[in-house]
């Protein structure tokens, strides 16, 4: 019959007769089955069940109670989720700018001719691949107050010791810094494999007409990599919003309120305090602010990117 | 000219190492810890130790539990990265190659559910491995994720849009059944993909906090970030044997790390680029 290869002298074009196409429809739906599976137990139904649990008073033990939406004005009502809601938002929005505005400099930095570049790129992602909690541990080590390391540069350059993680004002910074150093990585190659697609032509016309690195980098490198910047800071957007680890691990949402972003505070609602329903809700608003968020970036910035390259 | 041309060069690698030694010091940093001993912990602040010490690993290893945490994190990445790849593998194909009623459909309904966040799904899913009575056990860990997830069958079915049609029809021409093509040709073909799939899962799972914070409460299934992260209220945490503990738990993806680097490359591209 020859190999399943090549098409024996029997057969000249590939049969699509009703009995093949109903074999290709089993096999694809046959295929699909396990992830599907998993999607609707795990995903479809859950997010389902979550909206409409939003609506409810529910302690895991009783049968849910339909409240309406008293949860939401709960929330609304409730001064800690006005707290997380606000610091969640402050968070991102110094993260997000910052962080990928960073990645790309250094993305800049490392895109060039370098023999050692695919060394520098994996030594960059190693936070990346470290698990927060462990992070946030080290970091919890490195800011401490008496013996860390960073208040030793402090005392050694004259200034005082500072309560990076006991102060009230300044715990959520101290989280915004270890948050962009831990995923800088990840930006760097996302951003650096945007800048190779550059085309090396444009440079060197440019600097023919007699344009220097500054000149060139506003004028070609910044449009030419606006659509992949624009992402970026969309799936950073995304990523930041749902922060939980770091706070988890760091400061698990103290002192005080002062970290306790939205997702630590809905963990907390819905495990610690067994308001499962409210937690719910929480879920369906920060689905929402998500939803809004990004619509927000492609309206604002989204007309600002530069598709001449595509 | 030339001599110019070499010292920009060598200034470029300085500056460039500088920056990559400030940006790893913490982790230098927690290595050195880890190896100091007690008093020195605390006495000074050289990044070398005056005394090299294993001591703080066997403490990590025994007395923090590391060595449970460590297979349990293992034996439940690992299985949920394979249970991923070989789901993922064929929904991907099948989404990719063949054709099937409301296979678009289905797939942009994907597409749709990738941003919605964990904290959405979180709270029924407990309850579902609540109620199957699988709470607190390495079941309830893997299940939910082990049938793959929206983002691997996207990888995945790009990928296998890639290839060839040609090789698809002369397949399909002798018979053989489409289950058996995928595994016989199209699934070897796709290493690249399976392997960068395989690595950003892995490091998903290994670094997972929230869902195993939820569903283990026995010491016993903790995995690393669990158990690490019940140390975070402790009042006289032992640094130097921490730092021990943490090191274990970033050793084992710093392997794969440097071992599989362009597949973690490829990975973190795909996620930003896809759209």
């Amino acid at each position: 019959m020859g190999n399943i290869l090549t098409p024996t002298a029997s057969t000249l074009k590939p049969r699509t007769s009703q009995k093949q196409r109903w074999r290709q429809w089993v096999a694809g739906y046959l295929m699909i089955l396990p992830n599907l599976l998993g999607f609707l137990i795990f995903m479809l139904i859950p997010i389902i069940s979550t909206v409409v649990l939003g609506f409810t008073k529910w302690d895991l033990v009783n049968i849910p109670q339909w409240v309406g939406i008293a949860n939401y004005k709960n929330l609304f009502g409730d001064r800690i989720f006005w707290l997380s809601f606000k610091k969640t938002i402050w968070f991102t929005l110094l993260n997000v700018p910052i962080q990928s505005f960073l990645a790309l400099l250094v993305a800049v930095l490392l895109n060039r001719k370098l023999r050692a570049l695919n060394l520098f790129r994996t030594l960059f992602i190693i936070p990346w691949i470290c698990m927060p909690v462990a992070v946030g541990l080290t970091w919890i080590w490195l800011f401490n107050t008496q013996f860390g390391y960073i208040n030793h540069v402090l005392i050694n350059l004259g200034l005082e010791r500072i309560g990076w993680l006991t102060s009230g004002n300044l715990a959520l910074y101290a989280v915004l810094f270890v948050n962009i150093w831990q995923y800088l990585g990840w930006h760097i190659i996302l951003l650096l494999a945007g800048l190779q697609i550059v085309p090396q032509e444009l440079y060197e016309a440019a600097t023919v007409d007699g344009a220097n690195n500054w000149i060139n980098f506003w004028k070609i490198t910044i449009p030419m990599i606006s659509p992949i910047f624009f992402y970026d800071l969309v799936v950073n957007m995304i990523m930041t919003m749902q922060i939980f680890d770091l706070p988890f691990a760091m400061t698990n949402g103290g002192p005080g309120n002062a970290t306790r972003v939205f997702n630590l505070y809905l963990y907390q609602k819905g495990f610690s305090f067994l308001q499962m329903g409210e937690a719910c809700s929480m879920g369906v608003i920060l689905f929402i602010l998500i939803i809004i968020a990004t619509f927000l970036l492609f309206r604002f910035l989204g007309s600002r990117v530069n598709y001449d390259m595509y | 000219m030339r001599n110019n041309f070499s010292y920009k060069r060598l200034l470029l690698y300085l500056l460039i190492i500088g920056i990559l030694f400030l940006y790893l010091f913490p982790l230098l940093w927690q290595l050195s810890t880890s190896l100091k001993e007690g008093e020195e912990v605390f006495s000074g602040y050289n990044l070398i130790p005056k005394k090299l010490t294993w001591s703080n690993y066997e403490i990590a290893w025994s007395q923090f539990n590391v060595r449970k945490y460590l297979t349990n994190t293992i034996f439940v990445s690992g299985i949920i990265m394979l249970g991923t790849l070989i789901c993922c593998s064929m929904a991907g194909y099948a989404f990719g190659q063949l054709q099937f009623p409301g296979r678009d459909f289905l797939f942009f309904f994907y597409l749709g559910t990738m941003m919605v966040p964990q904290a959405v799904t979180l709270i029924p899913s407990y309850y579902i491995i609540l109620r199957l009575n699988l709470a607190n056990t390495f079941s309830g860990l893997i299940l939910p994720f082990f049938f793959g997830s929206a983002f691997g069958t996207f990888l995945l079915r790009q990928f296998y849009m890639t290839l060839s049609k040609d090789l698809f029809e002369a397949a399909t021409i002798d018979g053989a059944g489409y289950f058996q093509i995928w595994w016989k040709i199209m699934f070897p073909l796709s290493k690249p993909a399976v392997a960068t799939l395989g690595v950003m899962t892995l490091v998903s799972q290994w670094n997972s906090l929230l869902w195993p914070l939820v569903i283990t409460q026995s010491p016993a299934l903790k995995v690393l970030a669990v158990g690490l992260s019940d140390f975070r209220l402790f009042r006289n945490i032992q640094w130097n044997s921490l730092m021990a503990a943490v090191i274990i738990s970033i050793l084992p993806m710093l392997i794969i790390l440097f071992s599989a680097q362009k597949f973690f490359v490829k990975g973190i591209q795909f996620s930003g680029m896809n759209r």
